[in-house]
């Protein structure tokens, strides 16, 4: 059986390292062009990056103590595994247009 | 037992039919159907994000063109080096070699920027040869005040 719960998070630490790539040439473009423009860029990649952190903490620490809570997250864990690797195929993308 | 479907009813519902079906197509016809056409602008005005910072813009500017040249040059590796060029030969079309020249950028690198600037339609090859001169498309030379406001960013720094 596969294990849609660390599937999830290797996806999630994906998306972290995709994540890195992007923000590294988003605050060196930063650092030439101050604008409102190339903060957002900064900012929105910070944000994604929280939320794919909050996944990994949940997983770490929630998640291993509480053997009622990983049966209940292991019900709904393919969701969760389907939701991050969109997103690790869509950062992939951005990151492919980003580095070219 | 009684049947339901006799030929001649189904003769009867087919004539009903087709005659409800050619009124309803002229009422449809007949009718003026007016849709309210809500511009994104007219929903959300573009002086609600005047406080981002967009200090002297200029009306004429396409603002989708505005934001795809955004994000080539402060989205992209090595987009600061793509506006310098586009700077460039703003005024004077140049090939590769001359550019690296001016930048003091390495060619390979020239290269690249040119092949990645024209493959988004922001710069065009004046003849199909090899080392002919770019200048910029007619849209980016429609929009060069977004260039310059984003010129204006790069020299501060």
């Amino acid at each position: 059986m596969v294990d849609f719960m660390l599937a999830a998070v290797i996806a999630a630490f994906l998306n972290i390292g995709l994540l890195l790539v992007t923000i590294a040439t988003y605050v060196q473009n930063m650092r030439v062009i101050r604008s409102y423009y190339t903060s957002g860029l900064v900012l929105v990649a910070i944000l994604l990056m929280i939320q794919n952190i909050v996944i990994v903490i949940f997983w770490f620490t929630l998640y291993m103590d509480d053997k009622a809570l990983m049966m209940s997250a292991d019900m709904v864990a393919h969701y969760l595994f389907a939701i991050n690797v969109i997103q690790t195929v869509g950062l992939s993308v951005l990151v492919a247009i980003t580095r070219r | 037992m009684q049947s339901y479907c006799r030929n001649n009813d189904f003769e009867n519902f087919q004539k009903e039919f087709f005659i409800s079906n050619t009124l309803c197509e002229q009422s449809v016809i007949g009718a003026i159907v007016i849709f309210p056409v809500f511009s994104f602008s007219m929903i959300i005005p573009r002086t609600i994000f005047s406080f981002l910072g967009t200090d002297g813009e200029q009306p004429q500017s396409n603002p989708r063109f505005k934001m795809v040249l955004w994000l080539i040059i402060a989205g992209t590796r090595g987009g600061p080096n793509r506006a310098k060029i586009l700077n460039l030969i703003k005024e004077t079309p140049m090939n590769a070699n001359k550019i690296s020249k001016f930048l003091n950028v390495d060619h390979k690198t020239i290269h690249h920027h040119v092949k990645i600037l024209s493959k988004n339609d922001l710069i065009v090859k004046a003849e199909k040869d090899y080392g002919a001169e770019y200048h910029l498309s007619p849209i980016m030379k429609e929009n060069q005040n977004v260039l310059e406001e984003i010129m204006r960013k790069i020299g501060t720094k």
